[in-house]
């Protein structure tokens, strides 16, 4: 990457923020002053004038050779499979009543964070929390309880890696991160970048991924529900599985239901830009398992990630079964065509 | 004695037995109540800082319809704020003897504009008299209340900075005794009407003046019977044409008609010496206020005066802006008479070695000012608010938030409280899709000065204004004058306190008090508040640094570890000194990193917070 | 007759203290005095000057004109070196304090601070005789940097050529200074005076 001075913040800026396609993943911010995220917005709040830059180098929104990830993780030039290099694909859910009664389905993120840090292998663990009147924020887990508190699917972004960039900085070690696709990778080209991006990944020692389509802005969302005449937080939303076209939003009041289509309006359009949905640059990577509430689709890739999986199985804290091949060929199908919009929006339309 | 021309001003007020005495702080006329506060300590006088210009200038009227002798002093702008009374005043005739003090600010050292007062002097019909040293400033208050009795109408003395804070010896006279009882005569009433008979009243008091200024000691003429050059002007500019002519040995050639009496003009005494040269010079700052009168009564006595050629601002040969200096009289008799007087070896030798090496000194914020914490939070959540957001400034040291000392938040700075009057305007306008934040900024001076009316106005329409009240217990630009929230009177006397924040919530506002040193905290806080509507109020409470050194200082020893500040590399970029900048934070150049200044540092800590690494480190004292 | 000095310096280094404090010396002595300032808004860290005016006979004239200043004070180097184009002249005597007050913008990098080495040797060559004196850290030794007016000032009663004493000043300091201020103020200005008389180029 050419190093130009007063080039790297103010190219990041335009070619990201101003184009509006940041997808809040963090990266960018807690590694300096001039980057912030509030109330679920990445905002340049000064502008830096040094002449090397990390931001540019980990932004998952910037043109990248893909190919230089697959080779660093997985040793290989390419992947063709939908959903990523992987050593397996299971459907699984916490052993634990609790943990499931907290999750939004099978309680598997839940359950491995807490067994990891147990068992000594993570000292604490990068999560989103809830948000509330504010958008949901990266937030350092050291404990069962904080993790048990973080548990839930959000539908929009955190900048949780912000909170990653801060932990790394105060000098925490073996810590583990709980995020989108687009951290996954951002966490990956911070492993390749200069000057030190290979030791500051260095302190993160599992890395687990969410399967993710796209997020919401949480500013816009607030601003719909406002419109709808939800003024209080709500307690949780759920998008069912297709053919259901509804987007469910529960508060103290009840249970909503409003279009799903409406609610696509204000989809984060960098999102759009994102060819992911498994998280392929995580250790473990968890999903939704259409149909079944209670369990979730479980891709496991490296070796950590079996080494952990299998542990956590043979303890007890996770339960197994096979996924159903409908189910597999959903997923992949949608996948894949995640993949494609991607591509076609970014004007890199595949051959195939 | 030494004495300033304000304190001369002072002086002279309470040798004519002056027992009241009101203003607005405002520089340069803040020493003249100052003085006359200090004085009541001993004397049987009554001073105080009002509320704003208008109510003082009512308050000392109130004075002077009771019988006593009063004086009201302020800036330029204070002139503006009392002009509505004024013309009013200037009708109804006044009866103790009252006096009008305006300091302008020629070149608006600091202002926020420059504007000539003496125009008022004619549009409201009253005398106005030009003091050229702190001598005449002292003796012209003390005759102004005599002139100002002998006509019943108010009596305007117009001063500049460079008079104003300078200083010379001066002869004193005797205090008199003081001895006034206050008494309204009910068989007299001070109004208006009938207005236009009033009106003429009022020209035949000018008349009055313009007979006792034709004599006047105030107005003099030196030089020759026949000068080649005829100077005529008033203030300190006379004082520079004085000294050139000196430095030239210019006396054989040139006359000089001081004028101390500017309004009405002395015509007889103008015609006789106008007589004496067919070549004008007018000096005088800022407008050509004597130049553009004495020039009508020049072409209206064309037959008995001759032609003349005229110089001067209105004529091209001076700006017409800007304070006229001793270069300025120098430059014109040099080019006139054909003479030398510059070293200007001296300066090309000086120039050349020094040009572009020279770097202009920025204004800053004090070390320790809240101000600088309060508009960091404000920077901060508009960022965070990523709505193209501003701030509608006012008057005060926060003024400086249009600079990069503040960060440059502030958008538009105008008059006393006009910040919060243009945010009236942009609360309205969310109907037609305005979505930028504004945040008007005032101090807690100006709060009471002239931001409650347009408060007030916000409630009324229910306007989307977020007001944050930058409340430093001071009026601390123009010295620390107590104000309406600071419980203690001009003279020292307790007195109760009038809350803001409590005054707010009364108006139904919302009231928040935050503290400007704890920035995030605020930052948050703004930035919930920026998300709601309606009149919003934020009381920002910290006490104002220059105030807090002199009563007990501050909790801190600060120091940079350098070992962790990264300095100008990525992660850092210098934000500290670049960014921040407190003079308090320095830059080591050898070592390229940041480093505390132990001797301008004051120890408030709150820098601590901004360094990414965590390098500035604070410790308690002791 | 006439003298002139100018004081300069950063708004909050007591320039307009000391130009107060030497006018009044001044009157004493029987001279007549002219003191012109220029501040307000420069208390806020900008540049402040004053020109203090000696004369044998009744005069006012707040201003000295361009280059006329017989002596020089300096309470801060750039400040000194700013008004000495416009206001020295050959004959100029300069008596400088030698530490700098950082300006804001210099501090933020926007531009540097000129080497007080060569604003020593400027000052050298440009006037007719050069004082550069470690003022700021004599101060300091007597109880703070707001000490560095009265050093200065006891600097300056030092010169020959300048008709006052530092007698003179603490003959009239009780007028402004408060009792117990008194004797700090004293050793000041002596310990100004010697910086001078032991003054080695």
């Amino acid at each position: 990457m050419e190093q130009t001075t007063v080039q790297g913040q103010s190219n990041l800026v335009r070619e990201v923020l101003e184009k509006g396609i940041c997808v809040r993943c963090g990266a960018c911010v807690g590694i300096c002053p001039y980057f912030q995220y509030h109330d679920g917005k990445v905002v340049v709040s000064d502008w830096c004038q040094a002449s090397t830059w990390r931001c540019v180098q980990v932004c998952p929104r910037l043109p990248y050779d893909r190919a230089s990830l697959y080779d660093y993780f997985y040793h290989v030039n390419d992947c063709t499979d939908a959903i990523g290099p992987h050593r397996q694909v299971v459907a699984a859910r916490s052993g634990d009543k609790l943990v499931r009664s907290a999750a939004q389905y099978g309680g598997v993120v839940t359950a491995l964070v807490i067994f990891a840090m147990e068992e000594g292998l993570v000292n604490s663990a990068v999560l989103t929390d809830r948000g509330g009147d504010l958008a949901p924020k990266g937030v350092l887990c050291s404990d069962r309880e904080a993790v048990l508190g973080c548990a839930g699917s959000r539908y929009s972004a955190s900048a949780a890696l912000s909170e990653l960039n801060l932990a790394i900085q105060a000098g925490n070690d073996r810590l583990a991160f709980i995020g989108l696709p687009c951290q996954m990778e951002a966490l990956g080209r911070l492993s390749l970048s200069e000057p030190d991006g290979q030791e500051r990944a260095g302190h993160v020692e599992l890395k687990i991924g969410l399967f993710c389509t796209w997020a919401l802005d949480y500013r816009a969302l607030r601003s719909y529900l406002k419109t709808k005449g939800i003024v209080e937080i709500p307690k949780k939303y759920d998008i069912p599985p297709p053919p259901s076209e509804v987007f469910i939003v529960e508060t103290n009041n009840g249970r909503m239901e409003f279009p799903l289509s409406e609610v696509r309006e204000i989809v984060q359009p960098g999102c759009s830009l994102c060819e992911d949905m498994t998280a392929e640059f995580a250790d473990i990577s968890v999903g939704t398992l259409e149909g079944d509430k209670q369990w979730n689709t479980v891709i496991v890739r490296t070796d950590k990630g079996m080494e952990l999986f299998e542990k956590a199985l043979r303890a007890g804290v996770l339960e197994q079964k096979e996924i159903p091949s409908s189910n597999l060929e959903h997923l992949k199908e949608a996948a894949s065509n995640k993949r494609k919009r991607a591509l076609r929006a970014r004007g890199e339309e595949s051959n195939e | 004695m030494l004495l300033q021309a304000n304190e001369a001003i002072a002086r002279g007020a309470l040798e004519a037995g002056v027992i009241f005495a009101a203003g607005y702080p405002g520089n340069p006329s803040s020493e003249i109540i100052e003085t006359l506060a200090k004085a009541s300590r001993d004397l049987p006088i009554y001073v105080e800082w009002s509320v704003n210009e208008k109510v003082a200038l009512e308050a000392a009227t109130g004075a002077s319809f009771a019988g006593c002798r009063a004086i009201c002093s302020m800036k330029q702008n204070g002139v503006n704020v009392v002009s509505d009374f004024l013309t009013n005043l200037s009708l109804s005739g006044t009866k103790g003897g009252l006096v009008l003090v305006s300091c302008d600010d020629p070149g608006g050292i600091s202002s926020t504009n420059e504007e000539d007062a003496r125009a008022f002097a004619p549009l409201s019909d009253i005398p106005l008299l030009e003091p050229s040293s702190p001598q005449e400033a002292l003796d012209m208050a003390r005759w102004a209340f005599d002139l100002s009795e002998t006509i019943n109408n108010i009596v305007m003395i117009r001063s500049v900075s460079r008079l104003s804070h300078s200083r010379s010896d001066v002869q004193v006279k005797d205090l008199p005794d003081f001895d006034v009882q206050p008494y309204f005569d009910t068989k007299v009433s001070f109004h208006t009407f009938p207005i236009v008979a009033k009106h003429q009243a009022r020209h035949e008091k000018l008349r009055m003046a313009e007979e006792l200024f034709e004599n006047s000691p105030f107005n003099f003429y030196r030089g020759p019977s026949r000068p080649e050059l005829l100077v005529i002007g008033s203030g300190c500019a006379v004082d520079y044409a004085i000294d050139a002519i000196e430095i030239m040995s210019l006396w054989e050639r040139v006359g000089v008609l001081k004028l101390g009496t500017t309004w009405p003009l002395p015509r007889k005494l103008l015609l006789e010496n106008l007589q004496k040269s067919e070549s004008i010079l007018f000096v005088e700052d800022v407008d050509p206020f004597i130049e553009t009168n004495v020039k009508a009564l020049a072409a209206e006595a064309a037959r008995q005066v001759g032609v003349k050629t005229f110089h001067g601002r209105g004529s091209g040969d001076f700006p017409l802006c800007g304070e006229l200096g001793p270069s300025h009289l120098l430059e014109f008799f040099g080019n006139y008479f054909d003479l030398d007087w510059k070293d200007q070896e001296f300066r090309n030798k000086m120039g050349s070695l020094t040009k572009g090496k020279i770097p202009p000194r920025e204004f800053g914020f004090c070390p320790g000012c809240p101000h600088r914490g309060s508009f960091y939070a404000i920077k901060t959540a508009l960022a965070w608010d990523d709505r193209d957001g501003f701030v509608s400034g006012d008057i005060g040291c926060y003024t400086m938030g249009i600079w990069p000392t503040g960060f440059n938040q502030v958008k538009s700075v105008h008059a006393m409280g006009s910040g919060s009057g243009i945010a009236c305007g942009y609360g309205k306008l969310e109907g037609f899709g305005f979505d930028q934040p504004v945040i008007t900024v005032c101090g807690d001076s100006t709060f009471f000065h002239a931001t409650i009316p347009a408060l007030v106005n916000a409630r009324f329409n229910n306007a989307d204004i977020l007001l944050v009240v930058l409340d430093n217990s001071a009026t601390a630009m123009t010295g620390f004058q107590p104000h309406p929230g600071t419980g203690k009177t001009a003279m020292g006397q307790p007195t109760q306190p009038v809350d803001i924040a409590a005054l707010c919530e009364s108006m139904g506002l919302e009231v928040h008090v935050g503290d400007p040193y704890e920035m995030k905290e605020t930052a948050r806080r703004l930035y919930d508040l920026m998300q709601k509507q309606g009149p919003r109020v934020m009381v920002l409470r910290r006490k104002c640094a220059l105030v807090q050194g002199r009563e007990g200082g501050f909790p801190y020893d600060m120091h940079v570890d350098q070992s962790l500040c990264v300095g100008e590399e990525c992660g850092c970029g210098r934000y500290c000194t670049r960014i921040f900048r407190c003079p308090g934070l320095i830059w080591d150049k050898e070592k390229k990193k940041a480093m505390i200044d132990q001797v301008i540092c004051v120890g408030c800590g709150i820098c601590a917070e901004i360094c990414p690494q965590g390098a500035i480190k604070k410790e308690a004292k002791g | 007759m006439e003298l002139n000095v100018i004081i300069t310096g950063v708004g909050g280094q007591g320039n307009v203290l000391a130009s107060q404090v030497l006018g009044n010396a001044a009157v004493y002595k029987g001279f007549h005095v002219s003191i012109g300032e220029t501040f307000g808004l420069s208390q806020r860290g900008g540049a402040v000057m004053s020109h203090v005016r000696l004369f044998k006979e009744p005069r006012y004239s707040p201003l000295i004109p361009p280059n006329r200043a017989h002596i020089v004070v300096g309470l801060e180097p750039l400040e000194t070196l700013r008004i000495a184009q416009d206001h020295a002249n050959p004959e100029t005597l300069f008596i400088v304090n030698s530490r700098p007050i950082y300006p804001l913008n210099v501090i933020a990098g926007d531009v540097d601070y000129p080497d007080t080495a060569w604003i020593r040797q400027v000052l050298e060559q440009g006037g007719s005789r050069l004082y550069w004196l470690e003022g700021t850290q004599l101060a300091i030794e007597l109880g703070g940097p707001i000490m560095l007016n009265m050093v200065m000032l006891g600097a300056l009663c030092a010169i020959q050529s300048f008709p006052l004493e530092t007698k003179d000043i603490k003959d009239i300091l009780g007028e402004i200074f408060p009792q117990s201020k008194l004797e700090v103020n004293y050793r000041a200005l002596d310990m100004g005076e010697e910086l001078i008389s032991n003054y080695e180029n």
